[in-house]
């Protein structure tokens, strides 16, 4: 019964509804531009909301969460920039809908799912917090770094027409994501003794320059075509369209919890993992992967807003973040006097359900605030080249600027940018890339955290591997998915 | 640049003391060393509002990470010293030389105030087969590399604190390092690693959960937030030579900022670090409060360096003498 009250004083009380809506609102706009990120947003909130009691402050934030997380998907629709790395994967599928018209129902898609996604990710933190994040903290670093594994190997999904190529790529990322002071030994790697590199490549100005720069680049080539029209007349899903993909959508937002509950990983690799989850399960997809599948849309949506949820349940349960927002709410909650930690549920329920509350409303605001105005944003897409261009262009510049307040940080956007075109016209995907930047440093940290554990031999590692039941199924997973294709090739030599 | 550049012509035109009259005349920038969330973020986020409501001016806060701090630390270096940037930083600074991390410490900058300082506590995992520190000695002699410590990297407290047992109690340990004390408790938590020196603060939630267990507080005097457990001093009174030892917090402007200035920011700082509610928060999360500043401040800097440069030094994971930098010996 207290529970019951605690999760609906969001809904009764109008100023903390208001606070809710204007987060949400706020956040779907933060989200879609490029470089300015919830995270961003939400600590400046600290300060902003310093004197206010903990509720209202909670509320805006839960609001700028829920909403960012789904805008990133806007911009990567209409002008393939994702506006956060969670929404790399759905701009794969999505700009190419964008591009023959049907941007209108991409985000329809989109949205809806986003929300389905949302309230999966809350059920799951309302209902199953405690055991979920008890098998979080069974993740030892040998897990992570079969993740990260398992990770890497969507390179395979990721690369378009040559998995050379794909490889390559993927590699190139991975070596980005080394550069700079490395975190455990404090050595310098790939430095060359230039101080600035010891902070590393910033992540979020190599994905502007990669996905913006790149994309205006390409684009100059036609910039006398006349942009397509957009055809408005479909935006929301139909029901049986909802309920055709509510398998893949709950598969998906499965990953999306668990991934986004694991302390170490977000809503950015649940959503690049659930799209190749999407990949390798669709089998005859009415369009093809990256030509504008539903499918890929509908993957990466409902895992990265599944994902809020999941952030929050081991910040409720144990006081530990589950994502970088999480990290600074806990920071929140403690500047407000309250101890996070794993007393918290225990000492303050109606604190766990109040966010349980804030979260389900934020989730409705979002689908109310989504499928609003889809009509004026799909002119966006309709805007003559020799406009849009210029305004990617700066967009991009101001998003890279906006990352640290860095200049340096511009040139690196401009440079991959430049090195991101010619890997287009060379049939390079830039999708590995990006996957390997974001999975460097898991692979790594937790591939020597994993070996040192084990004083260093792998024998141990190895026997660790095989005598941990969690571990062994990411194991076969791994083996799975690199046996598969060969497995498949000599079913076909032998059957030829 | 371009408002640098008028900043330094009017500061050449007009008085210092016309320029303190009227500062702050615009926004100051604080510069966080560490990530959004961490200790030193949410200190500074939670002293700060108290300090601008004496200052009569707007501080806006910023996190620049990367390179152990030092990316932040560079930045206001290389800013002017009109106090409109205001470096928020932890103990780091004071092992760059050593650590080969930069030529730039807290010796260029001048203490506006180190507001409090940490308890390093020893905890481990609920069912380690020790409960106190001469029992984890004794196991650790009889069990050599078996026991795995959590680290968070050279310089880091873990590697000060494993380096204070060491140069008493020599050990053999397997050090696993995170990216933090945080991931490294979570790694506790969940049996990746079996001992964890961190802060008592981020600890405390945990021990009250009976998630992890504490070994003993590396200080000289028992803390109320744990009235059972003994400081080391009890058991092992060889630890005294180096306690009481511990990370901090400091707000700092560029060496030659107007005295003024400083005299101001110091003002407002002591004022925000004397607030009931602020020390309510560091006392809920365990933290000393100190509240110094001037030479007090400066005496307390310059001892910390020595003890710890020393103490590295000794265990051998400094790539630099502390003698070349002219550090004491304490």
């Amino acid at each position: 019964m207290q529970a019951v009250s605690a999760f609906l004083i969001p809904f009764l009380d109008i100023q903390l509804l208001g606070l809710v809506a204007a987060g949400t609102f706020a956040g779907i706009y933060i989200g879609a531009i490029p470089g300015l990120s919830v995270t961003m947003a939400v600590s400046i909130l600290i300060s902003f909301t310093f004197a206010w009691p903990v509720y209202p402050a909670l509320a805006l934030m839960i609001g700028i969460f829920m909403g960012g997380v789904y805008g990133g998907s806007r911009t990567a629709i209409l002008l393939n920039i994702p506006g956060a790395p969670a929404a790399i994967a759905t701009g794969l599928d999505g700009y190419p809908m964008a591009k023959k018209g049907e941007a209108g129902e991409a985000i329809g898609i989109t949205t809806v799912m986003s929300f389905f996604g949302g309230c999966i990710g809350i059920i799951v933190l309302a209902l199953a917090a405690p055991m979920v994040s008890e098998f979080a903290l069974k993740f030892q670093p040998r897990d992570y770094m079969l993740l990260a594994v398992l990770g890497i190997l969507l390179v395979g999904s990721l690369s378009g027409e040559s998995l050379i190529k794909g490889i390559f790529a993927g590699a190139f990322g991975i070596l980005i994501g080394t550069v700079g002071l490395d975190p455990l030994t404090i050595a310098d790697r790939f430095t060359f003794g230039f101080s600035e590199l010891r902070g590393g490549i910033s992540f979020v100005a190599v994905m502007i320059g990669m996905f913006g720069i790149s994309e205006a680049l390409v684009q100059l080539h036609d910039v006398n075509k006349a942009a397509v029209r957009q055809q408005i007349s479909r935006i929301v899903p139909s029901w049986s369209t909802i309920t055709k993909y509510l398998p893949l959508s709950l598969r998906c937002s499965g990953i999306g919890v668990i991934i986004g509950a694991l302390p170490g990983t977000g809503g950015d690799i649940a959503a690049l993992m659930a799209y190749d989850h999407a990949k390798r399960t669709t089998k005859n997809p009415e369009v093809p992967f990256g030509e504008g599948a539903r499918e890929g849309l509908v993957a990466p949506e409902t895992a990265n807003n599944a994902a809020v949820g999941g952030a929050f349940i081991p910040m409720m349960t144990l006081g530990i973040p589950g994502d970088a927002v999480t990290a600074i709410m806990i920071g929140a909650l403690f500047i407000h006097g309250l101890n996070p930690g794993p007393m918290l549920m225990i000492d303050k329920p109606d604190m766990f359900w109040f966010i349980v509350g804030a979260l389900t409303l934020a989730n409705v605001f979002m689908l109310i605030f989504g499928l609003t105005g889809i009509r004026f944003f799909v002119k966006v897409v309709e805007t003559p080249r020799s406009v849009l261009i210029p305004v990617i262009i700066l967009l991009s510049i101001v998003g890279a600027y906006a990352v640290q307040s860095s200049l340096v940080d511009v040139y690196w956007m401009l440079g991959f940018g430049v090195l991101g075109y010619f890997m287009k016209l060379y049939g390079f995907q830039l999708g590995p890339v990006i996957l390997g930047v974001i999975l460097s440093r898991l692979l790594d940290d937790n591939w020597r955290r994993a070996i040192i554990s084990d004083q260093e031999s792998l024998p141990m590692l190895l026997k660790g591997i095989v005598t941990s039941p969690l571990s062994l199924v990411l194991f076969s997973a791994v083996l799975f998915i690199l046996l598969a294709p060969l497995w498949r090739m000599v079913k076909a030599r032998r059957a030829a | 640049m371009k408002r640098t550049a008028i900043a330094a012509l009017l500061g050449l035109g007009i008085a210092g003391s016309a320029m303190a009259q009227s500062y702050p005349a615009k926004e100051i920038q604080g510069v966080i060393q560490w990530g959004a969330g961490g200790s030193t973020d949410v200190v500074m986020r939670a002293v700060t509002p108290h300090a601008e409501a004496v200052l009569g001016g707007k501080v806006v806060m910023q996190n620049v990470t990367g390179g152990v701090g030092a990316i932040a630390l560079n930045r206001v270096a290389d800013g002017a010293a009109d106090g409109y940037t205001l470096l928020m930083g932890a103990e780091n600074p004071l092992l760059y030389k050593v650590m080969g991390l930069g030529q730039k410490d807290y010796s260029d900058f001048t203490p506006i105030n180190i507001i409090a300082r940490g308890i390093p506590i020893i905890v481990a995992r609920p069912d380690a087969p020790f409960n106190t520190f001469p029992e984890m000695i004794a196991y650790i002699k009889a069990n050599p590399r078996a026991v795995k410590f959590g680290s968070t990297g050279p310089g880091g407290l873990p590697s000060v604190i494993t380096a204070m047992i060491n140069a008493k109690q020599p050990i053999q340990v397997t050090a696993v390092p995170y990216d933090g004390d945080g991931p490294a408790l979570t790694a506790l938590m969940g049996g990746a690693i079996d001992v964890m020196p961190a802060v008592l603060g981020a600890a405390i939630e945990n021990i009250r959960a009976g998630r992890m267990k504490p070994i003993a507080i590396m200080d000289v005097a028992p803390n109320a937030a744990l009235p059972n457990v003994k400081p080391i001093v009890e058991t092992n009174p060889e630890f005294r030579q180096y306690l009481p030892w511990g990370p901090f917090f400091g707000v700092f402007v560029k060496k030659g900022t107007p005295a003024d200035i400083v005299a101001k920011l110091q003002a407002a700082y002591n004022a925000g670090a004397k607030n009931a509610d602020f020390q309510k928060l560091m006392d809920n999360r365990g933290f000393l409060m100190m509240n110094i500043a001037g030479k007090e401040a400066d005496d307390f800097l310059a001892k910390w360096q020595s003890t710890t440069t020393w103490l590295l030094q000794d265990a051998g994971v400094t790539k630099a003498s502390p003698a070349q930098f002219n550090i004491p010996k304490p």
